[in-house]
């Protein structure tokens, strides 16, 4: 066995590590949102339980990053063979696997967290003035945006590497 | 399709028919009514708070009594019942209920007062009971526990703080009190913690037993009861059992008012109306015989309200077109397709004045953006189906809540479209389970591609679709400004970023390196790059020199105008924000495709297919349920953001007429004209 070899055994943990990655410290990032504006939402409801509605959606929006990081990881998943076909790829593509998942990882764990905060800060907003339910919804959405511009980086990348030649 | 034209009414009449004008105006539910600074001496304002402030005690009553009959006699609501809107009376119906309204008063009191005795009779059934057990340990006294004595002996009731028996108690006492020899003492019960004792020794000797049964810490009862303990507890029995009676008799008069919910309902919403018209009550002018309403209202219902009010009182109606710095509410009235925009465009800010209502425009890209961020057919068509069913069954809703709803119902009509578009039903559903459980795989085709395996051809058309939005956008600004006859703006403002980003877009497809990297297959010719971009230079030029028009400084002119130019990079930002349409399609598909291969792990077969369906339904849902969210958060993003960000500015007040804002019953009229 040479060291060529060797190496490019390593290429399905590599890309393992990211898809790990990804959905790892997105679901983390998105726990912690999801957490945090949950506690503030039940403050809501202690004054007003008819809100619930309202308070759910702005509680639900930091979650989404880890759905976005499941996303990716389930597509490299999926692209390097580990559910169904032959996991085999070289060292050189588990590592752009890898590099390809760290953008959706890390923006998801702090994009969540931030959208959090301006979640909570939206719950108060509609606990004081209701009727401005579609403002409160969009300050943490602009946080989003991050996560959704990482969310297509790895995207983008994991569905065309299996393309390259290497 | 616009905003509703407002004009300014002023009402005049006598004041004895001033009780009639506004029941007729609150029936009709057309004025704003706003209020007036008496100008002349011979004007005032009147000062309903008193009034108000009965009322309102008087609905709290109808509230409270409801919330009281809830707690007894339930009724069963289904969770759609909120769906169902407020329901329809006649004028019949509500007159009948006006004469009932001092009888229902009195029930609403009546049901308060029986919760309050119901409560103070649970709070004395409480304190017997806990009396009764008290007086358990000493059952076993067939005295008065306040028994001391008689002529020539003493006697002690009382306890002792731990267990004692009765052989322990006349130990002690003989150590203590060697010389006395004449004690009795009887031991009625022992607890772990207390001994209760009846103990009986000569007068003379009492001072002497008393300090040794301190010493002892012998202690008196805390309220002895006068009679026997036996007594008294059959006493306090009696009472607890008259107390009960007196609360089930409290119980079934709250039953009998069971059938009284709707005549509180009413009640409720009388006070509503009451409270309305007081409050507009003290906006208006009034002289000693006569009074002046004045208020917006919408210009075509001028005419009927008009003939009406003259027809019936005598009163001179004066209507004005509003002055130029009022602030007029907004009325918004649109077609069937676009009127589910308003409470979104409500969401952000009702156009001021002078400003378009953008529901329209909006409308057509809400649908298609919606449908594209969802975009799986299975899931539109539940969807449309679903809320096509609850608009049927419910027919009665409130509007603003109607509105939503067909608003979510076109969406899914999109997301249905967008979904056959990708061949996308429940994700990958149709080939999983034709796999898994019939061995051979069947796919249900895209009709135009399937954007997991092209991604960067889905995120070229996601930009495409970005740039028409955004010059849509540019394009209602354009009018906006042409209609207020403000060429130049519109020039300076829309038809030079035209050029600018249009001619800088063609420029780009000119070069191969960018047709290579979108994939495109195409670049169109040299000669096009040139004419694209003298436009692009064009625009720039004029966007330099009129950005900063505001400005009279000549060189802070220019370095607006390089500020203006700069907003370029914002036109990129906001073309790159729409591919979050491509990745929240993908979102839904691919989740979607994850839960469906989850289920199918366990394979084929009876067990395979109840985990498959059990997987299938609750991941399903669970998608609909993130993906909607998130479909309906980011469409209203694009719309408020880059959208709105291109000609809208908003801030006007909603137009909130004077009207029966009741919360159960709606009256129905009619003669209405």
């Amino acid at each position: 066995m040479t060291f060529t070899d060797l190496l490019n055994t390593l290429g399905v943990p590599m890309a393992l590590l990211g898809a790990v990655l990804a959905a790892l410290m997105a679901g983390i990032g998105s726990a912690i949102g999801v957490g945090m504006a949950g506690e503030a939402a039940a403050g809501a409801l202690t004054e007003d339980p008819s809100k619930f509605g309202k308070v759910l959606i702005l509680q639900l929006l930091p979650g989404t990053q880890g759905i976005y990081g499941l996303l990716i990881a389930f597509l490299t998943l999926s692209n390097i063979g580990i559910l169904g076909g032959s996991a085999d790829i070289s060292f050189a593509k588990g590592m752009l696997y890898f590099f390809a998942c760290v953008p959706m990882g890390f923006v998801g764990l702090w994009s969540a967290k931030r959208q959090a905060r301006a979640s909570v800060a939206s719950i108060n907003l509609i606990s004081r003035k209701p009727d401005q339910f579609g403002k409160s919804i969009i300050l943490p959405a602009m946080v989003e945006t991050y996560a959704v511009l990482a969310l297509l980086v790895s995207l983008l990348a994991v569905a065309n590497i299996g393309k390259l030649p290497l | 399709m616009a905003v509703l034209p407002m004009r300014r009414i002023s009402i005049y009449g006598l004041k004895s028919q001033r009780k009639g004008v506004l029941e007729l105006l609150q029936r009709r539910g057309a004025v704003e009514v706003i209020a007036q600074q008496p100008d002349e001496d011979k004007l005032s304002t009147m000062d309903t708070q008193a009034a108000r402030n009965q009322f309102l005690s008087t609905q709290s009553t109808a509230k409270r009594a409801l919330e009281i009959l809830d707690i007894h006699c339930p009724v069963k609501k289904s969770p759609l019942a909120m769906l169902e809107g407020r329901t329809p009376i006649s004028s019949e119906m509500y007159n009948d209920g006006l004469q009932r309204v001092k009888e229902i008063s009195a029930v609403a009191s009546r049901i308060v007062q029986l919760e309050r005795d119901r409560e103070d009779c649970k709070a004395e059934i409480l304190r017997l009971q806990t009396q009764k057990e008290s007086l358990s340990p000493w059952l076993g006294l067939d005295i008065s526990m306040r028994m001391k004595g008689t002529r020539s002996t003493s006697v002690f009731i009382g306890t002792f703080p731990q267990a004692y028996t009765r052989e322990q108690i006349l130990i002690a006492l003989a150590q203590k009190l060697p010389e006395v020899h004449a004690i009795e003492v009887e031991v009625l019960s022992t607890l772990s913690q207390q001994t209760c004792v009846f103990l009986i020794c000569l007068s003379e000797e009492s001072a002497a037993v008393e300090t040794a049964l301190r010493s002892m810490g012998f202690a008196w009862p805390p309220n002895p009861s006068k009679k026997p303990p036996s007594e008294r507890v059959q006493q306090l029995e009696g009472w607890i059992q008259e107390q009960e009676e007196k609360l089930s008799g409290i119980l079934q008069e709250l039953k009998t008012y069971g059938n009284r919910r709707d005549d509180l309902c009413f009640l409720y919403d009388y006070y509503a109306m009451r409270i309305e018209k007081y409050e507009v009550l003290a906006l208006l002018c009034q002289s000693r015989r006569t009074f002046i309403i004045t208020g917006y209202l919408p210009a075509k219902n001028v005419p009927a309200l008009e003939k009406e009010l003259t027809e019936t009182f005598t009163v001179f109606v004066e209507t004005e077109e509003p002055g130029e710095n009022e602030e007029v509410p907004v009325a918004l009235e649109n077609n069937a397709f676009a009127a589910p925009m308003e409470p979104v465009l409500e969401g952000y800010s009702l156009p001021k004045r002078g400003e378009v209502d953008p529901c329209t425009p909006m409308a057509c890209f809400y649908y298609l953006l919606f449908g594209m961020m969802l975009s799986d057919a299975a899931y539109g068509l539940i969807m449309t189906i679903g809320c096509a069913a609850v608009l049927l069954k419910f027919k009665n809703m409130e509007s603003g809540l109607k509105k939503s709803l067909k608003m979510f119902m076109y969406s899914g009509i999109s997301t249905t479209f967008w979904g056959i578009l990708f061949g996308s039903w429940f994700g990958d559903a149709v080939t999983v389970i034709s796999k898994t459980f019939f061995g051979t795989e069947v796919t249900i085709p895209a009709l135009w591609f399937v954007p997991l395996n092209e991604p960067m051809r889905l995120l070229v058309f996601s930009f495409l679709l970005g740039i028409i939005h955004l010059f849509a956008g540019l394009g209602v600004q354009f009018y906006q400004c042409a209609k207020a006859g403000r060429w130049k703006d519109a020039i300076y403002d829309v038809v030079f970023w035209y050029l600018l980003v249009g001619g800088g877009i063609v420029y780009l497809l000119t070069m191969e390196m960018t047709t290579e990297m979108l994939g495109l297959g195409f670049t169109l010719p040299e000669p096009v790059g040139t004419i694209s971009a003298v436009c692009a230079g064009i625009g720039a030029v004029g966007v330099l020199f009129t950005a900063g028009r505001d400005s009279k400084n000549p060189g802070k002119r220019f370095l607006k105008g390089i500020y203006g130019l700069y907003n370029v990079s914002g036109y990129l930002s906001d073309i790159l924000s729409y591919s979050r349409l491509l990745a929240l399609g993908l979102a839904t598909g691919v989740i979607a495709s994850v839960f469906n291969q989850m289920g199918a792990m366990v394979g084929g077969g009876v067990v395979g297919a109840i985990v498959f369906t059990l997987v299938f339904l609750i991941g399903h849902t669970l998608n609909i349920g993130i993906n909607v969210l998130g479909a309906y958060v980011h469409t209203n993003r694009l719309q408020y953001v880059e959208f709105f960000g291109k000609f809208y500015e908003g801030g006007g007040k909603k137009f909130n007429p004077f009207a029966a804002h009741t919360k159960y019953y709606k009256i129905r009229e009619e003669n209405k004209p």
